[in-house]
């Protein structure tokens, strides 16, 4: 797991603007430890959009968090998360004093979280959000406010009736966005989304996705967009890592994903995962529940719900390069033919 | 909110009405007739007067004509009230809207005094509390609140009544202020001003305090509950994440967030501690609105009885409707339509 | 009642639901939602035992002990004997020889009557003026709530002493309604947007599309649920009853020709010295402790039967009904909407 080339798909392009070091989130609970990030390394290319997709409970909002090192408490993050910054600088985020983590957050990297439609104070207009966070950052107000400005109208949103409104008079889509436009005015250099568009409806969804996909090419933005939803990353995402049980079991670009998913839990969220064109008796439902974070099974912690389960599968596979720019973490990814792929996404 | 106001407003007229309503037939409800009694009153008095004169006095003191058909009698009685005459107070031989005007400034202050007090006492206690939720604090300051919260202000009133003024005699055992200090409000006298004003602190310490110990218990359970509450809100862990200071998160967003809706309900618990003031005003024979109430139902001066529950309880509907109307104003989810 | 109800609800039994419990389990299984899962939970809270055993000191004062303790009479013993001195007066006596105990003892048994008589009245009012509102809706609602609103306006305390004044009351009974005289209006408001909430879900939508009675909708789906919320105000009515009767007895408003109320009590300690003086300091604080204690024990109760709202903690109790958990149950677990 701990194997650093296998890592680097990508390796061609490698100017990695965040490197994941045996990063582990633990949670002391009475009926023992939680842990619920599991010993994980990722490397994040500058100005690359990644996709991280699991179920609910496979650790990616842990992941998320731990990002910005903002794990809620009582919870335990160890092992190294190093920020490049643009001018060559090398810091650990896991690393940083308090004061230090106050001004990282949200310069360098901000996070636009699940919560989306309750993340705005409702007592207090849109415009004050953006002006108190300039404040707080030492920002130069006036500057600060154009930006939000252009950000806002980036977003197909009217600035200066947004940034006029209080929270309840904006509709779940308007708001995500205008949480977007938040993060990014301070000019970070990492954008991190978890579930950005749970709370949303399907055409608002797509909407969003293209409008930052967009938004990444105007501010030469790196992105993380952690979701439980495959087909809709995928439409996004240059790189796409499926975690499960609180590690990652594939890593690869946003093709292979789609082509030749390697993992059978890849294929099998591939074939769950509504499209609006599949067929219903084409879906499938994952077999079995996601693992417990207190006790993951031995060897391969998927073998319980696999169907290409064998003897092999209680030994820990290594998470190993099958192509240039794809890593699998299975004992039987030659044979993953077996498992038939049900749906055609298209990019 | 046009539809809301007129309703509201609506109300509030209804609700004026309905209580003169009341007070109209509960005079003639009162044990031996206040008209009779005022009726012996005169002819004991004033042997040489004559029944029509006698009955123009009983009407100018009750507001009411004996004689007259119901309806009559009550439209009367209300466009009395409307006009502002309230009749005469038989005990205190002045007019009900003097004694009332003269009393009602006292039971403000020392209510008034005593809410704020309990108010800022408590919102910073509520607050502390939820900060260290679960703490032995906490724990202790949740149990300290609710005992003391438990208790009628009366019975404070009286224990500090018996040790304080009584048994060590640091406090004085009633009144509004001194014999001794000539009340003086002159900004060219400042010196007299003060003493006046410490004098009648003074005097009010002992209600106030008693008011304080019961109401801020309230006042911190529920700050508490509302800042656990926001404490737990996904915009505060943005505002965190954000990088905003302590100070900033603490003030504009905790506590503006939870202090807001608890705006309505002070302001109605103003109101009804004024009507809940007729006790402790007894307590401590503090001359204020319901002190006279008392003093006008054991003499039977029910125009005063009747006046002092009227400026009460429109006091208080008036109260409630400011709250309810500026409460959109200065809380922008209410306008949102949830006010229910 | 229950004739009627058998015609009514076995017609729609039998034409709709051949699921439906039959009566006699319905009853168990109220019992022991209504009941005996709420008397377990609320047993295992420190606070509620606490309660409860005071709760029961008092009621076992005004039944037992006026049997017990003499009642008080002048020149029982000598006049101001202090409290804890003699076994014949172990409270002390007054200023004219009465037993402070037996005041006390002998005033208790009005006080629960009053109590009754308040969170009797203020419940009942409530929960039918609330329930009606809620479950007619539209421009009933409407006309209910405003007088409601109106009735919640009037200041209780000014409002209690001016009908005391025009009706001089003496039967504990009617003292206790006279005290409430407008409780009831908050309690139906919140009662109403109970009903709302309860209204709106699945189960009684179900009920109703199943034919029933508006009548048995109330009785069977909705009372049960808010019966908890209901309890807790019956104990918020009883405090204000306590503080309401013991003051106004205390300032005069109330008329009494005898020890009737531990407010007369402080009445007479207050214009018999008991401030000036210590020797009668035993007098007034006799009083004045009863009342804080039975206060706190009100309180502690309210407190501990708090966790019946706590779904969680109720299905961890309920252990002995396994029967109906399936969602056209009858009766759900009143916590579970709350």
């Amino acid at each position: 797991m701990s194997n650093q080339e296998a890592l680097d798909p990508t390796a061609s392009s490698t100017d990695p603007i965040l490197e994941i070091r045996n990063l582990n989130v633990q949670f002391e609970m009475d009926r023992g430890t939680s842990r619920v990030i599991d010993d994980v390394d990722l490397d994040i290319h500058r100005g690359e959009i990644i996709g991280i997709v699991g179920e609910s409970g496979s650790g990616k909002s842990m992941l998320a968090s731990s990002l910005l090192d903002a794990v809620v408490e009582p919870g335990v993050t160890t092992g190294e998360i190093i920020y490049r910054s643009p001018d060559g600088e090398s810091i650990d985020v896991l690393d940083l004093s308090e004061e230090a983590l106050r001004k990282f957050r949200w310069e360098q990297i901000s996070m636009v979280f699940q919560g989306a439609l309750s993340s705005f104070n409702p007592t207090m207009a849109m415009r004050e959000h953006f002006e108190e966070t300039l404040e707080a950052h030492g920002y130069p107000v006036g500057s600060g406010m154009e930006r939000a400005a252009n950000l806002l109208s980036d977003l197909y949103l009217d600035p200066d009736r947004v940034l006029d409104s209080y929270p309840h008079e904006l509709s779940g889509g308007m708001k995500q966005r205008a949480l977007i436009a938040l993060a990014l005015v301070l000019e970070p250099e990492v954008l991190v989304m978890d579930e950005p568009t749970a709370a949303l409806d399907l055409l608002m969804q797509r909407s969003i996705v293209s409008l930052l996909a967009d938004i990444r090419d105007k501010y030469d933005l790196t992105m993380v967009f952690i979701t439980h939803d495959l087909p809709l990353v995928t439409k996004l995402a240059d790189r796409i890592g499926v975690l499960y049980a609180f590690e990652f079991v594939e890593l690869a670009d946003t093709e292979s994903i789609l082509r030749e998913p390697a993992h059978p839990y890849t294929r099998a969220l591939l074939n769950a995962t509504p499209n609006l064109d599949a067929p219903l008796e084409e879906m499938r439902p994952i077999e079995g529940s996601a693992p417990d974070p207190v006790n993951v099974p031995e060897g391969c912690s998927y073998h319980e719900r696999c169907p290409l389960a064998t003897d092999i599968c209680r030994d820990q596979p290594i998470f190993e390069q099958v192509t240039d720019t794809q890593a699998v973490a299975c004992h039987h990814w030659e044979d993953i033919d077996e498992i038939p792929l049900t749906t055609e996404v298209d990019q | 909110m046009k539809r809301y106001l007129l309703e509201r407003t609506g109300q509030l007229v209804i609700t004026v009405f309905a209580v003169m309503t009341l007070t109209f037939f509960l005079i003639r409800l009162l044990p031996g007739g206040p008209a009779d009694a005022i009726r012996a009153d005169l002819i004991q008095n004033n042997p040489e007067m004559s029944t029509d004169q006698i009955n123009r006095r009983v009407e100018a003191q009750l507001n009411i004509m004996p004689d007259d058909p119901l309806h009559v009698q009550y439209v009367s009685y209300v466009s009395d009230l409307l006009r502002g005459d309230m009749g005469q107070s038989i005990s205190q031989g002045a007019p009900v809207t003097e004694i009332i005007a003269n009393a009602a400034p006292w039971t403000i202050f020392f209510i008034g005094t005593a809410v704020m007090i309990a108010f800022v006492i408590g919102i910073s206690a509520g607050a502390i509390m939820a900060y260290r939720e679960g703490t032995r604090f906490d724990n202790n300051s949740t149990v300290t609140a609710i005992l003391m919260n438990s208790v009628p202000d009366y019975i404070y009133g009286l224990i500090f009544l018996w040790l304080l003024s009584y048994q060590l005699g640091v406090f004085p055992t009633g009144g509004r202020y001194s014999s001794s200090t000539e009340p003086t409000v002159n900004p060219l006298a400042p010196v007299e001003t003060l003493t006046f004003f410490g004098d009648v602190l003074y005097h009010a310490a002992l209600p106030i305090t008693a008011i304080v110990f019961v109401a801020w218990g309230g006042w911190a359970l529920g700050m508490r509950g509302n800042s656990i509450q926001v404490l737990g809100e996904d915009y505060l862990r943005v505002a965190r994440l954000r990088g905003l200071p302590q100070r900033r998160i603490a003030l504009r967003y905790v506590g503006r967030n939870a202090i807001l809706p608890m705006y309505t309900s002070m302001l109605i618990t103003i109101g009804f501690l004024l009507g809940g003031s007729i006790i402790i005003e007894q307590v401590f024979s503090y001359p204020g609105m319901g002190y006279y109430m008392i003093e006008a139902l054991t003499r039977r001066d029910y125009p005063l009885m009747m006046g002092v529950f009227l400026i009460i309880t429109i006091t208080v509907a008036i109260g409630v409707y400011v709250a309810d109307l500026t409460y959109g104003l200065i809380d922008p989810r209410a306008s949102a339509g949830d006010s229910q | 009642m229950d004739s009627v109800d058998i015609l009514e609800s076995s017609e729609a039994i039998e034409t709709v639901a051949e699921e439906t419990l039959s009566r006699r389990e319905r009853w168990v299984l109220t019992i022991e939602r209504g009941v005996l899962a709420p008397a377990r939970i609320v047993w295992a809270d420190l606070r509620a035992r606490v309660g409860i055993i005071i709760l029961s000191l008092f009621v076992a004062m005004g039944v037992i002990g006026t049997r017990i303790v003499d009642e008080p009479r002048t020149n029982q013993g000598e006049r101001l004997e202090p409290a804890f001195q003699s076994f014949a007066h172990p409270l002390g006596t007054d200023s004219v020889g009465r037993d402070v105990l037996g005041q006390i003892v002998h005033a208790t048994p009005n006080m629960l009557l009053m109590i009754l008589a308040g969170g009797v009245f203020t419940t009942v009012m409530a929960t039918a003026v609330g329930t009606t509102s809620g479950y007619l809706g539209g421009s009933t609602d409407r006309a209910i709530m405003s007088v409601t609103d109106i009735a919640m306006t009037i200041p209780g305390l000014p409002l209690v002493v001016i009908l005391a004044a025009a009706l001089t009351p003496t039967n504990p009974l009617v003292i206790g309604v006279i005290l409430t005289i407008n409780a009831w209006a908050g309690l139906a408001r919140a009662i109403r947007s109970q009903v709302l909430t309860i209204r709106r879900s699945s189960y009684v939508e179900a009920s109703k599309a199943m034919g029933m009675s508006t009548m048995s909708v109330v009785r069977r789906d909705i009372l049960p649920n808010i019966m908890p919320y209901v309890l807790i105000n019956f104990v918020t009515a009883a405090r204000n009853v306590i503080f309401a009767s013991v003051g106004l007895y205390f300032i005069g408003v109330l008329p009494y020709d005898n020890i009737v109320n531990w407010g007369v009590m402080i009445d007479l300690a207050y214009q018999g010295g008991g401030l000036q003086s210590m020797e009668a300091a035993h007098w007034l604080f006799a009083p004045l402790i009863t009342i804080t204690l039975l206060s706190f024990g009100l309180i502690m109760f309210a407190q501990g039967t708090d966790r019946m709202f706590n779904p969680r903690v109720r299905a961890r109790h309920s252990t002995t009904t396994k029967t109906s958990d399936d969602d056209g149950a009858p009766s759900a677990s009143p916590g579970d909407n709350v």
